[in-house]
């Protein structure tokens, strides 16, 4: 087979999503929607194909040329190693179970074309990302995921607080964006290639302070795309877009670009300790801000929304420790079993009749189908770290490699990952208890679900609890299979003894408890919600919406303002108005002179003639 | 010469004024064609002196196109008088005032 072969992953996604952009709406509505399944079903079926192809280094495949300029050249070129090999698998396996849940969910939708054109097109923008082999190609997928995030956010744009959250998180993500950019230009300024491998390799001849700043900028770019502090106010907004938008872009894939984009240029930002300590400062700040703030929701998909950035805050903890095996295993896990919650959560909301409110649900156990609830529990044991399910291994994963760094700083970051553990479990069985458990609270009456609402949630939901078995470590008698077939890319051998790893299980395990027990106790019976200061600060997710007002939203409209009325209309149109003016008023002023009627342009001859005539004479007589 | 040559001039002069006055004063229009013809027959005097005097035939000649074009002009202009009465029923010069601005 021919590598070029490799292109079909992104470019069927592409095709299909053209196609159903196009004539969508004068196909039959089945055809479009298997056009647009069976795009990104043949893509993973291709992954699995040419899973071979990304043994060893990995595969090179070059399409053609994109920009040449001068001699420099920018291909369009990917590469399939055992970095993206998994990732491409992830994500267009993940994005063809959220595809068959769209076509049940979006059922009575009339704008099908635009949806499922846009979710193609969506898959096809984080192919890229993923399997980009120079910067530009990711930078292109990077802004494309951006642009369909902010499509689809506020895809019902009628009512316009979805429009608003739509753009809000364009805007958010753009700030982060320019960082990358200008890291981007400053790599390709230093080395003159964009090329990942080739900016990877002469990453250590840089200079330390140099390498510090593009890890930052780095970093900063990763932030905003995967909701990490301070670009992350956009996520929990952005749950106003459809569920399955919800599960796939800003729980399964988009948000852990971010990640990705590290673990690709690792070689070059664990160059910088200072840099790596930043990653893992926001990385463990973000996870324990976003943990507090799910505690106070009261909305079932914000409460997810947030833990999806508290788990995005693990993964950068990882990278930042310097474990590269340890966030991606973490990623796939958390992509599985996220998009499980984020799925079982859309039919929760269908079953209460559109409610979202957890407050007012509750006794779904007794009244609503049981699979759902299965389905839940397992998500949510994942979520929490439950023994033995796949969070667990991934987050315990993380905690050791955190550990075993062993430095003051990171001991500390160790101690807020676990605090954060402790406050998953707990408002994720906060979720559970007050979703499931009791009697109904609300009024909404139990539909039906449709079958594929229901079918794609059992193979998420099992990857989700069978995910450690990607990476199972030698403890429990696994192999740790994605550390070894990422080979050079895994990042930091984690050494540990095994007493010190059992320590840190039994440990995770007691905090889990710990956590459910307190939510048993807490939410077991419900007592009705007493809203407090603390937790309406929660709820606003620490005000930090406020604090971007206060601090640039209002200084700029305040500066605007200022130029607006102050320069501009001031300034600039008081001159050209006050001109006219006076240039209108003086023709006012010489309009009396023409009467019309001939008496008067003959009096005006005569008295010119008069004067021309006086002027010669007086030239005469001097 | 028996007129001298000053006294041609001055009666040109005098001539052209009162064809000035009377174009400036009157407002009826065939009085300011009188007007015209007088400033147009006082400027052929002039010419008419000239040639009389430097003893050149080119002034002479030029009174006779002068003669071809006034007959031209007057004939054009009582032509307008006539439409023009015919339009608006008056020969008010101050009433054809549709170049006001």
């Amino acid at each position: 087979m021919n590598q070029t072969l490799l292109f079909l992953i992104p470019l069927l996604p592409l095709a299909c999503a053209v196609l159903n952009m196009l004539f969508g709406m004068r196909l039959p509505r089945l055809v479009a929607e298997t056009l647009a399944v069976s795009g990104v079903a043949a893509s993973f079926l291709l992954t699995l194909l040419f899973w071979g192809y990304a043994d060893g280094a990995g595969t090179h495949a070059l399409l053609g040329t994109w920009l040449p300029v001068g001699d420099i050249t920018i291909p369009f070129a990917l590469h399939f190693d055992a970095l993206a090999a998994p990732m491409t698998l992830m994500v267009t396996g993940v994005a063809t179970l959220i595809h068959l849940y769209a076509v049940g969910y979006m059922h009575d939708e009339e704008d099908y074309a635009r949806f499922f054109g846009l979710l193609n097109l969506f898959v096809f923008a984080m192919l890229a990302i993923v399997l980009a082999d120079n910067l530009l190609v990711l930078f292109l997928g990077w802004e494309g995921v951006g642009l369909c995030s902010y499509a689809l956010i506020g895809f019902w744009y009628q009512k316009s607080e979805n429009a608003r959250a739509g753009t809000k998180a364009f805007l958010v993500t753009r700030v982060g964006d320019i960082f990358l950019a200008a890291a981007l230009l400053w790599l390709f300024a230093l080395t003159g290639t964009l090329e990942i491998a080739a900016i990877n390799a002469r990453a250590a001849s840089f200079a330390p302070e140099v390498l510090t700043a593009l890890t930052v900028l780095l970093l900063l770019g990763a932030c905003g795309k995967s909701a990490q502090l301070p670009l992350m106010t956009w996520l929990a907004d952005a749950m106003a877009g459809p569920t399955p938008v919800s599960a796939l872009i800003h729980a399964a894939t988009m948000v852990t670009a971010g990640v990705y984009l590290l673990c690709r240029l690792f070689p070059l930002v664990s160059l910088s300790p200072d840099g790596m300590a930043a990653i893992a400062v926001v990385g463990a700040l973000t996870a324990l801000y976003a943990a507090t703030c799910a505690l106070a929701q009261r909305e079932i998909k914000r409460v997810l929304a947030y833990s999806t950035m508290s788990q995005v805050g693990y993964m950068f903890l990882a990278v930042g420790a310097g474990s590269v095996a340890g966030a991606m295993f973490h990623l796939l896990t958390h992509a599985f079993f996220k998009a499980a919650l984020f799925m079982a959560a859309g039919c929760i909301i269908h079953l209460a009749g559109g409610e979202n409110d957890i407050l007012r649900m509750g006794g779904l156990f007794k009244r609503g189908p049981r699979e759902l609830f299965w389905v839940f529990l397992a998500g949510a044991l994942c979520l929490a770290g439950a023994p033995l399910t796949g969070g667990f291994f991934s987050k315990d994963g993380i905690l050791l490699a955190v550990y075993t760094q062993g430095t003051p700083l990171f001991l500390a970051l160790w101690g807020i990952g676990l605090l954060t553990a402790l406050l998953t479990a707990v408002y994720t069985f906060r979720l559970v208890y007050l979703v499931f458990a009791g009697e109904p609270r609300g009024h909404g009456h139990p539909h039906d679900l449709p079958l594929l609402m229901r079918r794609p949630l059992w193979p998420l939901a099992l990857l989700g609890l069978c995910g450690g078995l990607l990476n199972l470590p030698p403890l429990v008698g696994g192999h740790e299979w994605l550390t070894h077939r990422l080979g050079t890319l895994a990042g930091r051998e984690i050494l540990a003894g095994h007493s010190i790893e059992w320590a840190l299980a039994g440990l995770a395990t007691g905090l889990v408890i710990l956590g459910w027990g307190f939510a048993r106790w807490r939410y077991g019976q419900f007592r009705g919600e007493q809203e407090n200061r603390a937790s309406r600060f929660l709820l606003l997710g620490w005000r930090a919406d406020a604090l971007v007002d206060l601090l640039f939203v209002r200084p700029f409209t305040a500066m605007a303002g200022l130029c607006a009325i102050g320069c501009d209309r001031a300034l600039v149109d008081a001159t050209l108005d006050g001109l006219a003016r006076q240039t209108t008023a003086c023709g006012e002023r010489l309009r009396g002179l023409t009467t019309g009627r001939v008496s008067t342009y003959l009096a005006g001859f005569v008295w010119g003639f008069l004067i021309i005539l006086g002027w010669f004479l007086l030239a005469l007589v001097k | 010469m028996i007129v001298p040559f000053a006294h041609v001039l001055i009666f040109a002069a005098i001539l052209f004024t009162m064809g000035l006055g009377c174009v400036l004063a009157r407002r009826n229009l065939i009085m300011i064609l009188i007007g015209v013809e007088i400033m147009l027959n006082a400027a052929a005097v002039a010419l008419v002196g000239g040639s009389a005097y430097w003893r050149q035939v080119d002034g002479q000649v030029f009174v006779v196109f002068l003669m071809a074009m006034t007959s031209a002009e007057v004939a054009i202009s009582l032509a307008m008088v006539v439409y023009l009465r015919r339009r608006r029923g008056t020969l008010e010069a101050d009433r054809f005032d549709g170049l006001r601005g």
